[in-house]
């Protein structure tokens, strides 16, 4: 691993806890108090801002280095990831648990895109509005939005008072939770079937 | 995978020829480039070692290779 390298890993671990304490530490403050602070809160404020640009920065840089650079991804993401590769017998293993990981991940992805393509509603309308004397409807639907906020013009012509009972429309969690989520998934995943491998061959 | 294909058994004696030698399997390990753990998979029949290592063993054994390892057909 050469030096550009090992520095960035450094910083992108090394950052985490920290970045972790300020994202804690932004959760817990209203972050409209410590916009209106003076003397030190405001110092801390803007100096865990610039930290966490630069980690940002440098964190995204080294994901491009991973992306791009074989023997960087090799070693570092070895590393992050506790492969060990000491002889044929453990790249073998290292090949099984890869695959089991990988079509585990497959599985997880397939079934949030089928949940996040699902829609549920089950409302009541006013009496005025029944269709053949039912009040009460359940609307299944499927979507299939590749960018966020495509929503169709028009779509809330038709909320004329109606009662919601129950909606589901696309996965309740953000982004982020799912991206984290596959993060770990990934590494524990790995980890759970080489111990199990290993135990076994 | 084929089907209707007979299942071989790969038979080892690494176990009898360290035994003779006085060697431990860390020492093995050590001597031909691999870990403790393959040596034991090896010799518990868990794990066949590629031809590469086989030749390996069997050049650090001074032995043929067939005197190591040999097949044994099961029948289904």
């Amino acid at each position: 691993m050469n030096r550009a390298d090992s520095a960035l890993v450094k910083v992108f671990l090394y950052g985490l806890p920290i970045i972790a304490i300020f994202g804690v530490f932004s959760y817990s403050y209203n972050t409209g108090i410590i916009d209106h602070a003076t003397g030190t809160a405001q110092f801390v404020n803007k100096l865990a801002g610039l930290l966490y640009a630069i980690w940002m920065t440098l964190s995204i840089v080294l994901s491009i280095r991973l992306m791009v650079s074989g023997p960087s991804r090799d070693q570092v993401l070895s590393r992050f990831t506790f492969i060990r590769e000491r002889d044929e017998r453990e790249v073998m293993l290292t090949g099984k648990a890869t695959k089991t990981t990988f079509l585990t991940t497959l599985a997880i992805l397939m079934f949030l895109f089928c949940i996040s393509c699902f829609q549920v509603s089950i409302y009541r309308v006013p009496p005025e509005k029944a269709v053949d004397g039912k009040t009460g409807f359940v609307t299944l639907g499927l979507t299939c939005n590749l960018l966020e906020n495509s929503k169709q013009a028009g779509a809330h012509n038709d909320e004329f008072l109606k009662q919601d009972i129950f909606t589901y429309s696309g996965l309740p969690i953000s982004r982020t939770a799912i991206i984290l989520g596959l993060f770990i998934w990934q590494i524990c995943s790995y980890n759970i079937t080489m111990r199990r491998l290993t135990n076994k061959v | 995978m084929a089907k209707n294909l007979p299942q071989l058994t790969i038979i080892n004696r690494l176990n009898v020829l360290r035994a003779d030698r006085r060697l431990t399997q860390e020492q093995l390990a050590k001597d031909i480039g691999v870990t403790r753990a393959t040596i034991v998979a090896i010799e518990g029949g868990g794990y066949n070692p590629s031809l590469e290592l086989a030749f390996r063993v069997a050049r650090y054994f001074n032995a043929d290779i067939n005197t190591i390892f040999s097949v044994e057909e099961e029948n289904q």
